[in-house]
């Protein structure tokens, strides 16, 4: 059912325009589709819809450079058969498709439009799904009832990828940069001769028609960029050998190891989505200082690795800020990142030196300017696209929560959801009381174990057993450690008349815990388990 | 017409952007100096000014600033070059199709394979990246200089070196097209048919576009331009001289229809790779000018490779062929020199000829011996320093030099050489110890009752 208005006023709210531009306290006005008036002691409209957005935070709504949001994914065909000749396949075998135009694979009821609006974004550039030339891109707003309601602009980029065909020529990156310098040539080829035919037709054969190669004309022309997917250092080293040899303009897409290879990027001019995916963060472990004395060649060895990891964690981390500090202007992509991720991720980049400013620039303004889209979206300011994020604290507040986006002036209301008195992971309320019967369940690469732990409070000081379904043995728990609601402990294990210890390390949250297994050398195993119920 | 030509030079111009390639200062004082072409020099010094030989005598003093690297009672040798690897790149063999002239492996570098330090730590300094042996005509080789901890790809390769291809006869591409696919080549005959027909295509390209850009310089020319073929236009650029051939090959009757092909088409330089029968037709090599790169002793890996023997190098050497000693492998390309020093047990190669089979014949093959693979004043300074004279099997490469920057010494050798560590890997430390009474980390017994106990059996893998 559509709305009775489509005017709404946000009152009371702190305006965050653009970055660094803050009004307090003031209200914006919405009036089909459009920001009507941005500013304080406004005027309400009668045929308003008041949203009292009390000391919350409006922004533009976010911009992805480069993902699949609302594109539908293609049914993938199980063609086993093995094709007769790989070396000459047709070119949709081979992933040569660039006439392939993404507005006819998009769809507004998709999951991760939903899911990515969740968060603030309101308008993405996606591409299609294929090989290494897969179509053109689209600029499209995250809402909508129809494909073509999403669309802001089409053909935004030429999309390309240096992924290999599948049992077909070109089957490795060396073949797909080769068949992209003779597809460009070839089609650079193509163009001149059929302006030359343009001009004078008599006496000439005339020119084939080939959508293919037609389909780098605007790039050749410098109408349309070349978007590539460029993750890695090593993609993007190439990436730029294309784009030297070619000449085209490029952007990089969902870069994530780009900081030693700034100056190339700045070399090749290209503009930049860096990645909203980041490794995961090495967790805090608390250091057991029994352990420390009698430390071994291998826990150094260890020791080392991790240390070489956590920097190079770092590193990923700190690479929206490297560029920032070397004058790159980017934007984000959310193409290979856990949507649930993007606000831990973002907070990440901030925390290794990325301003909360430079932040939402690179989810607003720039990725505005580097799509041409700058005149309407990317800024709270009169005139503009209604494209909308508010919520309850500042975006970048680890307990800032999504209430309300707009996407095209519509809005999109998000209830927020009781938080529990305790939080589980942080221990920061009342001590969790381990005393009881618990079973639990691990996971292993062979399958799941269960087994019961029982564990008794004696005046502070806890002792336990532990069996396993497997083999039936009961075995003493020592070094128990209860800490708010973390509990941790070992066991030793007789086999071969040698003894092995398996150090365990749960949380408990109420009636259940979740934790992992250190089994020696062989790694850890995820363990789960609940309070018995009948004790 | 002026726009159809501007537009296409521009495109098919080589990209003279290079790399910054960083070059060192150093003395190397007090060696015994293997220049391999010109004699052995005792107690001699080798200065290198921005990254070349500048000077070799007695009593050098060092210039300030310079690193003086003491190499009294060491061997000092020219760089171990490898004229047959698979390191540094990504990519090998784009083996969909029996001719796949137009890929190549420079476009694949990675510098960050920690692969190329261990060849460092073997006292090589240049490898010829090739394509593989799928295809009868692979893709063009890269020759790369293990500049190891430079970040950049492109500052790997040894800017200006010539381009090179692969060829490859016999068992590898009739098995994967013939076999396979169930395409020509199937045999030893359609490899050659292959071969002469993308010559003949890539001859029928060459002079259709020597016509055209003839016929198009004339006053009022209004024509169709040939067709672009990225593939004919390698095949084209073989026939003009520009591209060194490196064939894969065995058998001696393959090894001479090649050189018969080549012949044919008017091509001089070529190179045999492995060419365990080359010493069948060393005198034919030798008469043509052809090149053989080869195993010391590895063979017996599939029919075609039984017939070998450990005096191959010898027997080509003898007979005047330009050889080189090879490793086709990782692990390999860190001992070349005790491969090269099976000659002296195997043909009694002289000390400067087994030498020479792993750093100014490779460098020859490579179309770089002007610039590397010997010590001699104005050639790039790529230079090993070995404990022990490194043609005995007590040597231990000590230092590794590239333009005059020490890439590799054993006495600041750290445990970690990784330039980039994999942010998601999962660290997993496994200690071999021969203390079976520590019950920490004695395994052995615990295995299989682990297994038991926790559901999961590594006996069973």
């Amino acid at each position: 059912m559509a709305p009775v208005t489509r005017t709404y006023a946000i009152t009371n709210v702190n305006i965050i325009q653009g970055p660094g531009r803050k009004v307090d306290m003031g209200t914006v006005i919405i009036r089909n589709g459009i920001i009507q008036n941005v500013g304080k002691n406004l005027t309400i409209p009668a045929d308003a819809v008041v949203i009292k957005a009390d000391s919350m935070y409006v922004y533009a709504g976010f911009i992805d450079g480069y993902s699949r949001v609302g594109v539908i994914k293609p049914k993938e065909e199980p063609n086993r058969e093995r094709p007769k000749d790989p070396g000459n396949p047709e070119p949709a075998q081979a992933g040569i498709t660039p006439q392939n135009d993404v507005r006819t694979s998009l769809n507004p009821a998709e999951k991760s439009v939903e899911d990515l609006r969740a968060l603030g974004f309101t308008t993405a550039q996606v591409v299609p799904y294929g090989g290494m030339l897969p179509g053109s891109a689209a600029i499209i707003q995250l809402g909508g009832a129809s494909s073509n309601d999403m669309v802001l602009s089409g053909n935004s980029s030429f999309y390309s990828e240096l992924t290999p065909a599948q049992r077909v020529y070109p089957n490795t990156v060396i073949g797909v940069m080769s068949k992209y310098r003779e597809l460009y040539r070839q089609a650079a080829q193509a163009k001149s001769y059929e302006n030359m035919y343009a001009s004078n037709r008599a006496g000439l054969e005339r020119p084939v028609s080939d959508k293919i190669l037609e389909a780098f004309y605007p790039v050749i022309d410098k109408r349309v960029p070349v978007l590539f997917k460029a993750e890695r250092n090593l993609d993007i080293n190439r990436i730029t050998l294309l784009q030297k040899d070619l000449g085209f303009n490029v952007v990089l897409g969902d870069v994530k190891e780009g900081w030693d290879m700034v100056n190339k990027i700045k070399a090749a001019n290209a503009k930049v989505f860096l990645s909203l995916d980041l490794p995961e963060a090495v967790k805090e472990e608390k250091r057991d200082e029994k352990k420390e004395e009698s430390k071994k060649p291998v826990d150094a060895e260890k020791e080392a690795l991790e240390k070489r990891k956590a920097e190079a964690i770092a590193q990923y981390t700190a690479q929206a800020s490297v560029f920032q500090k070397t004058g790159i202007t980017f934007g984000f992509s959310t193409a290979s990142a856990k949507t649930k991720d993007i606000p831990a991720n973002l907070r990440r980049m901030i925390a290794a030196g990325l301003t909360e400013d430079q932040a939402l620039a690179a989810l607003t303004t720039t990725p505005a300017q580097l799509l041409g889209i700058a005149d309407r979206v990317g800024t709270v300011d009169n005139g503009k696209i209604a494209n909308l994020v508010i919520t309850d604290k500042s975006y970048f507040n680890e307990k800032s929560k999504v209430r309300y986006v707009f996407v095209d002036g519509v809005m999109y209301k998000y209830e927020v959801k009781e938080e529990k008195k305790t939080d589980a992971k942080n221990g920061n309320g009342k001590k969790a009381d381990p005393n009881g019967k618990w079973s639990y369940t691990t996971e292993t690469p062979q399958g799941n174990s269960t087994g019961v732990i029982k564990i008794k409070n004696d005046g502070g000081t806890y002792s336990g057993t532990i069996t396993n379904s497997m083999s039936g043995q009961e075995t003493e728990l020592s070094s128990i450690v209860v800490e708010g609601n973390s509990m941790t402990f070992t066991f030793g294990f007789n086999a071969g008349g040698s003894t092995m210890n398996i150090d365990v390390s749960l949380t408990i949250d109420g009636n259940d815990f979740e934790g992992t297994m250190s089994v020696g050398n062989f790694g850890s195993f995820p363990m789960k388990g609940s309070k018995d119920p009948n004790q | 017409m002026k726009r159809i030509l501007i537009a296409f030079t521009v495109f098919t111009s080589v990209s003279l952007v290079q790399a910054q390639v960083d070059r060192g200062n150093v003395l190397i004082k007090g060696g015994t100096v293997l220049t391999v072409t010109k004699g052995t020099l005792e107690n001699t010094d080798v200065l290198v000014r921005d990254g070349k030989i500048s000077q070799i005598g007695k009593g050098i003093a060092a210039p300030s600033g310079f690193r003086v690297i003491d190499a009294a009672g060491m061997f000092v040798m020219p760089g171990i070059i490898d004229a047959h690897s698979h390191a540094g790149i990504d990519a090998i063999n784009e083996a969909t199709a029996p001719v796949t002239a137009e890929v190549f492996t420079g476009d694949a570098v990675n510098p960050f394979q920690v692969g190329l330090y261990r060849a460092l730590a073997g006292g090589v300094t240049s490898i010829h990246a090739m394509h593989g042996s799928a295809n009868a005509i692979g893709g063009e080789c890269e020759t790369l200089k293990l500049r190891y901890g430079v970040k950049d790809p492109e500052a790997m390769k040894m800017e200006g070196a010539p381009r090179t291809i692969k060829f490859a006869l016999g068992e590898n591409p009739t098995r994967v097209h013939g076999s396979g696919n169930g395409i020509v080549p199937r045999t030893r005959m359609g490899v050659e048919f292959v071969i002469r027909e993308a010559f003949s295509q890539g001859k029928a390209y060459m002079e259709a576009w020597d016509a055209y850009n003839k016929a198009k310089v004339q006053k009022g020319f209004r024509g169709t331009p040939p067709a672009y073929n990225k593939r004919l236009e390698t095949m084209a650029d073989i026939l003009r001289g520009n591209i060194i051939i490196h064939c894969h090959s065995y058998r001696a009757d393959e090894i001479y229809m090649l050189l018969n092909v080549c012949k044919d088409f008017g091509i001089k330089r070529l190179v045999f790779q492995h060419v365990n029968e080359g010493f069948k037709v060393a005198p034919e090599l030798a008469a043509y000018g052809a090149g053989a790169s080869v195993f010391s002793d590895w063979w017996a890996y599939k029919f075609e490779v039984y017939y070998s023997t450990a005096y191959n190098a010898a027997i080509l050497t003898r007979n005047g062929v330009t050889t080189s000693i090879n490793s086709d492998d990782g692990e390999l390309m860190r001992h070349l020199y005790h491969e090269a020093g099976k000659t002296q047990k195997y043909g009694q190669l002289t000390d400067d000829e087994a030498l020479a089979l792993i750093t100014i014949n490779p460098a020859k093959q490579l179309g770089i011996d002007g610039r590397v693979g010997s010590i001699e004043v104005g050639k790039e300074a790529d230079i090993t320093i070995f404990k022990n004279h490194p043609l005995s099997v007590y040597t231990i490469p000590m230092i590794t030099i590239v333009d005059g920057v020490v890439r590799f010494d054993r006495e600041k050798d750290a445990d970690d050489q990784r330039i980039y560590v994999d942010p998601k890997q999962t660290i997993d430390v496994t200690l071999h110890t021969s203390s079976g009474h520590d019950h920490e980390s004695c395994m052995q017994g615990a295995v299989y009752e682990t297994a038991k106990l926790f559901g999961f059996n590594l006996l069973e893998k």
